[in-house]
C-alpha cells in the first residue's frame, strides 16, 4: 500500500512537471537552441508577483498574469539579446538543415549568451528582494481526501488536471491551427516558410515569448501551492524543465506528460528509498539514460519529431 | 553563493585562485575546441580535488606527486566518463555532460571514507561535510608565495603545452574536428579518437586545477564545484576568445580580477558579468581573442591563423 501511496504522490508531482517542461519544450521547438535563462525568467516574474503581493497588495487575481506577463516580457528580452541576432547572421537557409548535429558556433553561443543572462536575471532578483524565502499568494488546500488507506491532496489533483488540459490544448492548437501551422512550418524548415511567405522571424519571436509566458504560467501554479518563492526556484525550474523535455524529446508536447510521469514516479520512489540525495541522483541518472537512449533518433534527424 | 568562483582571500591567494580557475576554464576551452560543449569540467575538479588530497593526507604522497596521480586520475575519469557521451549531438553532449557532473558530485557527497589523523582528529572525505584538513602546505612549511609559482608554473606549462600542441598536425586535426566534423572525417581524420583525446587532457587539467584548489583552501566540499563553476569555465572561454588558450586566461582573468576583486561592484559582479558576456556574444562570437584579432595582432604564428580565416 506504501508503494501505491507513493507511486500517487509522484503522479500528482507529474502536473507541476510538465507545466514546467511545456514552456522549454515549445523554446525549443521554436528555435532550436536550449534557453537556459527559462527558469530565471520565470523567477523574476515570481519575484515580481511577491513583490506586488506583500508590497503592493495586490489579489491574487491581479498577482498571477503580471507574473505571466512579466515572464513574457523577459522572454522577449532573452529572444532579443541571445537569439535575435544568431538568427539573422545565419539565415534561415543553415537552419534549414538537421539541426544539433554539432556544437556549430551558432550554438555554442547561444547556450552561452542566455547562460550569462540568467546569471544576470538571478542576481538581479536576489538584489532586488534579498530574504531567502518570499511570500507568494498561497492556494494550497489544507485538507486532504482519503480513500481508505491512500490519501490525496485536492489543490494537487486540481493543478494537474489544469497541467493535462494545457498541455493537451497546446497540443491540438499547434496541430489544427493556422498559426500553430505556421509556428511548426517555421520550425521544421524555416526557408520554405520564409518563401511561402511567412514572417519567419516574427513567428519566431512571438513563438518563444508564447512558451516564455507558459513557464509564467507553471510558475504561478507550482508557487501557489507552495505560498513561497525561494532563489532556488530558476534553477529548480531549468532543471526539472530540461529533464521532463529531454525524456519526452525535446520539442514534442506531449512526450512532456510522459516525461513528467516518469520523473514524478521515480523521485518519489528515490526519495522513500535513498533519500533526499538519492532523490536527486535518480533524477540526473533518469536524464542521462533518456539522452543516451534517444541518442540515436535525435542524431539521424530532430526535426521529424517537432510538436508532435 | 558559496563555491569556487567566491574569492576568499586578497592578494596572493586571489592570485591563486585566479590560476586554478583560469586552469579549468582552459580546460572548457580545449572542449569547446574540439565542438562540444562541456558544463560539467567541474566534475574532474573535483575528483581531482579529492584524489590528490587523499593521497596527501592519508597516503603521504609529496604534493607534486600527488597532482600528477590527481591529474592522471581525471584524464582516467574523462575517458570512462565520456565515453558514451561522445556520438551524442551538441547539444545533448552538453547536458549529459551537466547531468554526469551531478551525478559525480552527488556521488562525493555520500563518500565517507575517515581515518584517525595523527592529531586526534578524523581525516578524510565525510560526505557533504566535504574533506577538511588538507594540511600539506603547513606540514611541509610551504609558503603562500611559493604555492603560488607553483601554480603559476603549473598553469605556464599548460598553456606552453596546448599552444605547441596547436602548432603540430596533431593540433591542427584537433580544431578541423571541431570546425567541420563532417569534413574532417571524410579526410580520414579519426573524429571519435581526436574528441576524445581532448575531452581526456581536458580532464587532466581540471583535477589538476581541483588538486591545487583542495591544497590551497585546506578543504574541499561538494558544494564548492555546482554547475556554476562548470558554467562560468565556458563563459570565460567564451569571453576570453576561442582562438588561443590565452582567452580562457582573459575571462578569467577579468571577471576575478576586476569585477570581484576590486569589489567596485559589490553584490552587481553577476550582472555586469551576465551583461558583459552576453553583449559580447552578440557582437563578438567567438569571444575577445578570436581568430581576427589574433591574425591582426600578427603575434600567434599568422600563418596559421590566416588558414583559420579563410576556413570561416
Amino acid at each position: 500500500m506504501e508503494f501505491f501511496q507513493r507511486t500517487l504522490d509522484g503522479l500528482l508531482e507529474a502536473g507541476p512537471y510538465a507545466l514546467v517542461g511545456l514552456g522549454l519544450t515549445l523554446g525549443f521547438g521554436m528555435l532550436r537552441r536550449v534557453n537556459l535563462a527559462y527558469g530565471a525568467g520565470a523567477m523574476l516574474g515570481a519575484y515580481t508577483g511577491s513583490w506586488l503581493h506583500v508590497r503592493m497588495d495586490w489579489p491574487i487575481w491581479a498577482v498571477l498574469p503580471a507574473v505571466i506577463v512579466t515572464t513574457a516580457l523577459t522572454g522577449l528580452y532573452v529572444q532579443w539579446l541571445c537569439f535575435g541576432e544568431t538568427d539573422r547572421t545565419s539565415g534561415s537557409v543553415q537552419r534549414a538543415s538537421p539541426a544539433v548535429s554539432g556544437a556549430d558556433a551558432r550554438e555554442v553561443v547561444a547556450l552561452a549568451a542566455s547562460f550569462a543572462v540568467w546569471m544576470q536575471l538571478e542576481q538581479l532578483c536576489v538584489n532586488w528582494i534579498p530574504q531567502h524565502l518570499k511570500r507568494f499568494p498561497d492556494v494550497a488546500a489544507t485538507q486532504e481526501w482519503t480513500f481508505g488507506p491512500l490519501g490525496l491532496r485536492p489543490d494537487r489533483l486540481l493543478l494537474s488536471a489544469i497541467a493535462i488540459g494545457l498541455v493537451l490544448a497546446v497540443h491540438h492548437w499547434m496541430q489544427h491551427s493556422r498559426t500553430g501551422l505556421a509556428m511548426r512550418a517555421t520550425a521544421v524548415h524555416p526557408l520554405a516558410a520564409d518563401l511561402s511567405g511567412m514572417p519567419v522571424a516574427k513567428v519566431q519571436r512571438w513563438g518563444f515569448v508564447l512558451a516564455c509566458g507558459l513557464s509564467g504560467v507553471a510558475a504561478c501554479g507550482v508557487l501557489a501551492l507552495e505560498g513561497q518563492v525561494t532563489p532556488m526556484f530558476g534553477m529548480w525550474m531549468l532543471m526539472k524543465g530540461l529533464t521532463v523535455a529531454m525524456i519526452g524529446g525535446l520539442g514534442s508536447v506531449r512526450g512532456v506528460l510522459f516525461g513528467a510521469i516518469c520523473l514524478g514516479v521515480l523521485e518519489a520512489h528515490a526519495q522513500a528509498a535513498w533519500g533526499a540525495i538519492g532523490r536527486d541522483a535518480a533524477a540526473w541518472g533518469l536524464l542521462l539514460l533518456a539522452l543516451l537512449i534517444r541518442q540515436r533518433s535525435s542524431a539521424t534527424s530532430t526535426t521529424g519529431s517537432v510538436y508532435a | 553563493m558559496r563555491d569556487a568562483l567566491c574569492v576568499s582571500e586578497p592578494g596572493v591567494g586571489l592570485v591563486i585562485q585566479m590560476m586554478v580557475l583560469s586552469m579549468i576554464a582552459l580546460s572548457a576551452w580545449l572542449v569547446l575546441r574540439v565542438g562540444r560543449i562541456s558544463l560539467g569540467q567541474q566534475a574532474y575538479f573535483g575528483i581531482g580535488g579529492y584524489a590528490a588530497a587523499l593521497l596527501t593526507t592519508l597516503g603521504q604522497w609529496p604534493l607534486e606527486l600527488a597532482l600528477l596521480a590527481a591529474s592522471l586520475m581525471g584524464m582516467g575519469s574523462a575517458v570512462l566518463l565520456s565515453w558514451p557521451l561522445l556520438r551524442l549531438p551538441g547539444l545533448h553532449f552538453a547536458v549529459a555532460t551537466l547531468a554526469l557532473a551531478e551525478l559525480v558530485r552527488l556521488g562525493l557527497s555520500g563518500l565517507h571514507f575517515q581515518v584517525p589523523g595523527p592529531q586526534g582528529v578524523p581525516l578524510g572525505p565525510d560526505g557533504v561535510d566535504g574533506f577538511r584538513d588538507i594540511r600539506w602546505l603547513f606540514d611541509h612549511g610551504v609558503s603562500q608565495v611559493d604555492y603560488m609559482l607553483w601554480a603559476g608554473a603549473a598553469l605556464a606549462l599548460s598553456v606552453l603545452g596546448l599552444m605547441l600542441l596547436s602548432r603540430t598536425r596533431l593540433g591542427l586535426s584537433l580544431l578541423a574536428v571541431g570546425h567541420d566534423e563532417t569534413l574532417a572525417e571524410s579526410q580520414g581524420l579519426p573524429v571519435n579518437q581526436l574528441r576524445m583525446l581532448a575531452i581526456a587532457l581536458a580532464g587532466g587539467l581540471a583535477a589538476l586545477a581541483g588538486g591545487l584548489y583542495a591544497h590551497q583552501q585546506t578543504y574541499l566540499e561538494p558544494a564548492l564545484f555546482d554547475p556554476m563553476l562548470g558554467i562560468h569555465a565556458v563563459g570565460y572561454s567564451m569571453l576570453g576568445g576561442l582562438a588561443t588558450p590565452l582567452g580562457p586566461l582573459l575571462g578569467a582573468m577579468f571577471d576575478l580580477g576586476l569585477l570581484e576583486a576590486t569589489r567596485w561592484f559589490e553584490g552587481w559582479r553577476m550582472v555586469l558579468f551576465g551583461t558583459l558576456v552576453a553583449a559580447f556574444l552578440r557582437w563578438r562570437p567567438r569571444g575577445l581573442l578570436d581568430e581576427h584579432t589574433i591574425y591582426h595582432l600578427g603575434r600567434f604564428r599568422p600563418h596559421f591563423s590566416t588558414t583559420l580565416k579563410d576556413s570561416q
